[in-house]
């Protein structure tokens, strides 16, 4: 006969189950082709992070789909002003897909400010400006600031050109930028290789696979 | 008492899981709860998504060629017929939960392959008819189309959840039944088949069925229990009569599950659409919906199919065994219902996530 203990062991078994059967991932249905600034402060510390992330054609009609604007086709920076705020809002639980680290610790954001959208009518997309500043200023010698969503719902990437400036840094502080490691054999072996019962830590791949890796370095 | 007791562990199952989908929204705002991170996809996987990317990523372009170009909308069917292909192998296209029914309910292929083109229909008509009424005809914002649909999807879910739910207690009831019987044992030689436990059908719509059969194993049981036949009965009474595979009766039986897992529109689909529309040229994202359609139809149908006959050989090989056989093969349909379940609930608390649909 089946007892309480049965039930609940085969409700978290059939839980878990359907879990492994549907857990692989959606392509990703955003696109955002990113360029950042890193801004200093005049004693040398690292006080904000300054992103311009351009939305692909197809999310940029999507998301302005029904809005009110004056001339048809265009949008002011005023009448995309609420949709910026929503923006900005929603992103603060996703930590603005802004990961940093000053001298191997977190770095903590506050809310983000000086927040727009502009529209390019010519290719039909927006771009979201918003500067997230470090909730307190640090001297680092090693920073590094990583972008990516994990579930990939979001596919970021920078900007060909000149993807990263650093706004009133130290001369002779050095920039390096690299865009998310393409899945490489190395990666999958590395999964390979991990023992059966590991606790996996995914993010700690992802952030690997789908991370646009900023890198300063300050004597 | 232990169908209270499943139904008791699922709601709390639920309630926890709810609670998780609210803490988390999405990225740009739409109200959609976001999926737990999971592995970067390898091999065959990675290569289907990296496939419908692709092709995703063409759509825009081709769409704004076909405005002077018509070669361009015809180039824009063949590629969202490819990239139904390719998507439905990716989560929120109910392949999983209609293999899941056609097992619990011992299906055909051939109703297995009607099924997944019923639901891969309306998901289309539906994603048509969000943005056609949404969008073109209301002149909605986003984030009043992302509510609708979500509300939508959430209806789905939780429209799985009750089938789940209700199969489990259909078969359940009938996976009682039988376990009694294997108990016990056909003292008289088997001589007595008057009552035979293969009553207890596996179609869902056979819920009086299955009550009465129970009721009469019960009855058969309190006296001596020699009527409760052993499993070498059920096999030729587990051939499905023509009258449950044609006619009203049978379609309205798939009816419920076409309706719950074809509700939710394909976020691409709806993405396309609106696009399409923003360019002035609404019917081309129309007959790009439709054959993508097709394609989640093609692949939806192989993995049922598949379903199905796995689930068939593995009856062949219960019914060559008496007693446990039948027992198994209850087991599994009530395992099959379990799932169902268990996938209504975790799309409902956003911890699978089924396909995100995000917008502002």
């Amino acid at each position: 006969m089946m007892t309480s203990r049965h039930c609940v062991l085969l409700t978290a078994l059939a839980c878990a189950c359907a879990a492994t059967i549907e857990t692989a991932i959606a392509h990703p249905h955003v696109w955002v082709t990113m360029k950042t600034e890193i801004v200093y402060a005049p004693d040398g510390s690292v006080k904000a992070v300054r992103h311009a992330w351009q939305f692909d054609d197809m999310f940029s009609a999507f998301a302005t789909q029904g809005l009110d604007a004056k001339r048809k086709g265009e949008f002011t920076r005023q009448e995309l002003a609420p949709l910026a705020q929503v923006n900005v809002d929603s992103l603060k639980e996703y930590d603005y897909f802004t990961f940093a680290k000053a001298n191997g610790e977190k770095v903590l954001f506050i809310e983000p400010v000086d927040y727009y959208l502009d529209y390019d009518p010519k290719k039909t997309v927006l771009t979201l400006h918003f500067t997230l500043p470090f909730k307190n200023p640090v001297v680092a010698k090693q920073l590094r600031i990583d972008v990516y969503d994990q579930t990939w719902f979001v596919d970021f990437g920078f900007v060909r050109k000149t993807p990263v400036t650093l706004v009133g840094a130290p001369v002779a502080c050095k920039l390096s930028v690299a865009g998310p490691a393409q899945m490489d054999s190395s990666l999958t072996l590395r999964l390979n290789q991990l023992p059966a019962d590991a606790q996996l830590d995914p993010s700690q791949f992802l952030g690997d696979q789908f991370a646009n890796k900023i890198a300063v370095k300050c004597p | 008492m232990t169908a209270f007791v499943l139904v008791a562990v699922a709601i709390t199952c639920l309630a926890i899981m709810t609670e998780h989908a609210l803490a988390q929204g999405s990225p740009f705002g739409g109200p959609h709860p976001g999926g737990p991170a999971t592995l970067p996809a390898t091999g065959i996987a990675g290569w289907i998504l990296a496939k419908q990317s692709e092709f995703y990523r063409q759509f825009s372009g081709l769409i704004r060629a076909a405005k002077s170009d018509g070669s361009a909308a015809w180039s824009l069917m063949g590629l969202s017929f490819l990239y139904g292909i390719f998507h439905a192998a990716g989560p929120g296209h109910g392949k999983a939960v209609i293999s899941s029914y056609l097992v619990a309910n011992g299906e055909t292929w051939r109703r297995g392959v009607a099924l997944s083109f019923a639901t891969a229909l309306l998901q289309a008509i539906v994603a048509v008819a969000v943005v056609g009424i949404a969008a073109a005809a209301l002149n909605l914002t986003a984030s009043r189309m992302n509510t609708a649909v979500n509300a939508i999807e959430s209806v789905s879910y939780a429209l799985i959840v009750a089938i789940g739910l209700r199969l489990m207690w259909v078969k359940g009831r009938a996976f009682k039944a039988t376990l009694r019987c294997a108990r016990e044992p056909a003292s008289e030689g088997g001589a007595a088949v008057t009552y035979h436990c293969h009553h207890v059908h596996h179609y869902d719509d056979h819920h009086a069925h299955s009550h009465a059969a129970d009721r009469r194993c019960e009855h058969a049981h309190s006296h001596h229990g020699h009527e409760c036949d052993d499993a070498s009965a059920w096999s030729h009474a587990h051939a499905p009569e023509p009258t449950e595979l044609a006619g009203p009766g049978g379609w309205q039986r798939g009816l419920s599950a076409i309706v719950a897992v074809g509700l939710r529109p394909c976020s691409g689909a709806i993405l396309v659409l609106v696009f399409a529309l923003a360019q002035g040229l609404f019917w081309v994202g129309v007959g790009s919906t439709f054959m993508m359609g097709l394609g989640t139809f093609l692949t939806v149908a192989a993995i049922a199919t598949i379903a199905v006959g796995a689930s068939a050989w593995a009856k062949h090989m219960a019914t060559a065994r008496s007693g446990f056989g039948m027992l198994a093969m209850r087991g599994v349909e009530v395992a099959a219902a379990l799932l169902i379940t268990a996938f209504g609930m975790l799309l409902l608390g956003g911890y699978m996530a089924s396909e995100r649909m995000i917008g502002f």
